[in-house]
């Protein structure tokens, strides 16, 4: 029976959540009021653990909550689930563009959609400067990363790691000294 | 190209995916469009528009794109098995050890690091649509209020998506008809 109902709040997340990963939190917040699978400090630190294993946000704490819930079955369960109605919504659209690539209101939806898309993803970006860029070797750090990166092809995992490598470095620094 | 060579790039894409999803486009950039030039730029940047207002989570949503594109339905089921492969394999395997490594002051000096790194491919994401799309009166309008909308007016990116979209359709709409009517 939890089986079932895990599967349904999951699907549920993947339905209704707009806005990527982070944007699933207040349901998972919801489902540890209703059905007391995980305390809400259990929650914090699924986001936490999220936020350090690789992968969205959204997929890694599905995954921790399933796990928490109902074992290694509830975790496949629950990210599966998650992921479903995507899946379907997909396809759907898929089908309609190739359909209708033509069409006007499809055309207009897109070129709406990508100027729609920057202010998203430009908003996403100001609202992680002030948690993120607290003080000057961030800044500093940002400014090196933006002028390597501006005119180069270089595969972009390698500025992740390097930034991650310069955190270690100061960090370990700062124990030193 | 195979299923099983599909579902490996992904499982690759899945694993390199720190810092969260938002980083997918640059990397998807240099799978499919720069490295095995398997799908236009242009088609990129369109699901990566529809990815952001359709439900889910944006990096499965694009892959998944990507992958019926490639190879049909199946093409779209290995995508998101591939994409939440390794996250998955991370979580159930690790969990139980992570927790107290979150709280280690290397752990977190690497993961400011990363937070630096994801707000700059943020930043080259965006500058990478701007460049690929028509930049016209009409997408500086959109792109202008629907800003202002969402940094002061605390609109969700649902509601940016809804008011905006119908907006745009309805601008397009009218400009077609007045173009339509110059020419007659």
């Amino acid at each position: 029976m939890i089986f079932l109902h895990l599967c349904l709040e999951f699907f549920k997340i993947g339905l209704f959540s707009f806005g990527g990963g982070y944007a699933t939190i207040p349901f998972l917040y919801h489902i540890s009021q209703v059905y007391n699978w995980y305390s809400l400090e259990e929650l914090t630190q699924m986001v936490a653990v999220a936020s350090i294993t690789p992968g969205p946000v959204g997929i890694n704490v599905a995954t921790y909550a399933g796990l928490k819930t109902a074992g290694v079955l509830g975790s496949a369960l629950a990210t599966t689930s998650e992921m479903l109605p995507s899946l379907f919504l997909v396809i759907i659209v898929s089908k309609l563009l190739r359909k209708f690539s033509d069409n006007f209101y499809v055309k207009s939806i897109i070129a709406t959609l990508k100027p729609i898309s920057c202010a998203l993803l430009t908003s996403v970006a100001l609202g992680l400067l002030k948690p993120e860029i607290k003080d000057l070797k961030a800044m500093v750090l940002l400014g090196v990363l933006l002028i390597m990166s501006w005119n180069s092809k270089k595969d972009p995992i390698i500025y992740i790691i390097i930034s991650a490598l310069v955190g270690l470095f100061l960090v370990a620094f700062s124990h030193f000294s | 190209m195979s299923l099983i060579e599909l579902f490996l790039i992904f499982t690759k894409i899945g694993a390199l995916l720190l810092g969260g999803g938002y980083v997918i486009l640059p990397l998807l950039t240099s799978e499919f469009v720069e490295k095995r030039a398997l799908i236009s730029h242009d088609d990129l940047i369109d699901y990566f528009a529809i990815s952001q207002s359709l439900p889910g989570l944006i990096a499965a949503n694009i892959s998944m794109f990507i992958g019926y594109k490639l190879k049909g339905k199946w093409g779209a089921v290995v995508a998101m098995f591939g994409i939440t492969s390794v996250p998955f394999l991370c979580i159930v395997l690790l969990a139980s050890i992570l927790g107290t490594l979150t709280e280690n002051s290397y752990v977190q000096g690497a993961l400011w690091g990363v937070g630096v790194a994801v707000i700059a491919l943020i930043m080259l994401t965006v500058r990478e649509m701007w460049q690929k799309s028509i930049r016209d009166f009409f997408f500086y309008v959109i792109f202008a209020f629907a800003l202002l909308g969402l940094i002061f007016i605390k609109l969700s990116p649902i509601q940016t998506i809804l008011i905006f979209t119908v907006f745009g359709v309805f601008y397009k709409r009218f400009f077609e008809k007045t173009r339509k009517g110059e020419k007659e």
